[in-house]
């Protein structure tokens, strides 16, 4: 109740504060206004519920909250979906259908992709599913199977000379920061291959790495093949995806390592879905960016 | 993609972001008064204890801070965070951070006021804390406005370090923007937003000061 108090202290502060800022765009105040107000409202219901849950704590599986972290910055898996105002996603689509399955409420919370670590384990989400690279991180988390083969390619400007790994000597490459591109690139296995760029530079985020080669700052970019396709929708005639993959891998969905109960039970579900066609069904939403070829559909 | 609509979407990040603004400004200002006085105390281990806090608050960066303050209960404690803590955490952060600063603009707010004024003040028989909040206060907030605009309006372009928090603040709102379109343009959209906030606040702020400033 109290916290209740406290969200509407704060939608009342927020409103007040707004009308002070006066009629610079008196619209979109009161609808931002009204949202708002909803939102903290909303909060207020969902901490009155996480209490009640931490109460009870997770003895009875029915209507707990299902918290996925992602990051709202790597389509196709989680991104903003803008006509809907609402995080959407392959992976999100599929949380969502496994929630509504188990009777759970999914909680989509966008994490700042750098501190995934710390967020699982403080438990301030219960996994990671968003394109989550298994390969090469076996240990460090509990996983589910695998669902998605993905693939790290070169993607290069559509006009640029660049036509093979071999052409990439001496040439600029850009990844993300911590992405499973890097922990290739600077595996054993291609240590030859990223001797001969000129550099490896990081970002923290990808849609920034393809900003960075439209300008001529980089020359190629180390990415997930779903990502590359993704930019390539929405900047036709482009970029260009070198035929030569640098590695294969596969996605899976990361929980906290030793959580193996809240695994088992996800992983039950999924295979449910995956056994009467939703997964592939979720998957055709998604079929510009080649998710439904992608797709692992034995068990 | 209409910029109505890139507008629309990152315009719903600038409530998370007032709300940063507007409960750290409230928390900041009075506990820098607070920590103001603390630093010039005549208690020496007092003083030098606060003089130490400031230094560590002022040297590293905010975004450490914010992730010490939110990531700590959990490697210190063992603590299970819930969601709501990411904001209480955001506003704890920014809150210490801004009253280190907001502390030495307002401690050398009163040291400018001449002693001749507590001492005279002493002999027409006023109180240490009459003389302070009398006399002292009042001149100090006056002489202290010009730099606390300057950090009022550093701290409304500070907010996008919540990000750091996966705190959903306007900036944030932007990058996902941004990388939905797979264009840029969102995030000058936001450069707008702030622009356009910081011109109500330098307004505002020129204002109280025109308004205090009835000796001049």
């Amino acid at each position: 109740m109290m916290k209740k108090l406290a969200a509407l202290f704060l939608a009342g502060v927020m409103a007040a504060s707004l009308a002070a800022c006066g009629g610079s765009s008196a619209a979109s105040t009161a609808t931002s206004q009204a949202e708002k107000a909803e939102e903290a409202a909303q909060e207020a219901v969902e901490q009155t519920a996480e209490q009640t849950e931490a109460a009870v704590e997770t003895a009875t599986a029915e209507g707990r909250e299902f918290v996925v972290g992602f990051d709202a910055e790597y389509p196709p898996y989680g991104y903003l979906d803008m006509a809907t105002n609402d995080y959407t996603g392959f992976d999100l689509e599929l949380a969502q259908e496994l929630c509504n399955r188990r009777g759970w409420t999914l909680v989509k919370k966008p994490i700042n992709w750098d501190n995934k670590d710390a967020e699982i384990d403080s438990g301030s989400i219960d996994c990671i599913w968003n394109g989550m690279t298994y390969t090469g991180r076996e240990e460090l988390y509990t996983w589910s199977r695998p669902y998605v083969n993905n693939s790290i390619v070169m993607c290069v400007m559509a006009d640029s000379d660049i036509q093979s790994l071999a052409d990439l000597a001496g040439k600029i490459v850009i990844t993300q920061t911590d992405s499973s591109a890097q922990t290739a690139l600077e595996g054993e296995e291609l240590a030859d291959l990223t001797a001969s760029f000129a550099k490896l530079e990081l970002n923290p985020s990808y849609n920034t790495c393809f900003q960075d080669m439209m300008t001529g700052a980089v020359d190629a970019i180390a990415v997930d093949i779903g990502v590359a396709q993704y930019q390539m929708k929405n900047n036709p005639d482009k970029f260009r995806i070198l035929g030569e993959e640098v590695s294969k891998e596969q996605y899976a969905i990361a929980f906290k390592l030793g959580n193996e109960e809240l695994r088992d039970q996800v992983q039950e579900t999924y295979d449910e879905m995956l056994a009467d066609g939703t997964v592939m069904e979720i998957a055709q939403h998604y079929a510009e960016d080649n998710l439904p070829e992608m797709l692992i559909t034995e068990k | 993609m209409s910029l109505m609509n890139v507008m629309r979407q990152i315009g719903s990040g600038f409530g998370s972001t007032l709300i940063i603004f507007f409960f750290t400004l409230l928390f900041s200002m009075p506990l820098g008064i607070l920590v103001a006085l603390g630093r010039m105390s005549k208690i020496k281990p007092l003083s030098v204890l606060i003089q130490g806090i400031i230094s560590i608050l002022r040297g590293t960066p905010l975004m450490l801070q914010l992730i010490v303050v939110f990531y700590g209960p959990y490697y210190l404690f063992g603590m299970k965070l819930s969601t709501g803590w990411r904001l209480y955490a955001t506003l704890i952060g920014f809150s210490i951070n801004y009253a280190a600063y907001f502390a030495e603009i307002f401690r050398a707010g009163i040291q400018s006021i001449p002693v001749g004024q507590t001492e005279a003040a002493t002999v027409l028989g006023y109180t240490k804390v009459q003389t302070f909040v009398k006399i002292i206060f009042p001149q100090m907030v006056k002489r202290t406005i010009p730099p606390v605009t300057n950090e009022v309006i550093t701290l409304v372009k500070d907010t996008s370090l919540a990000f750091v928090l996966a705190y959903q603040e306007m900036f944030t709102y932007a990058k996902q923007v941004s990388a939905a379109m797979s264009s840029l343009m969102p995030l000058f959209v936001a450069g707008l937003f702030y622009y356009l906030f910081n011109l109500v606040v330098t307004i505002a702020m020129d204002r109280i000061e025109k308004a205090l400033s009835y000796y001049n």
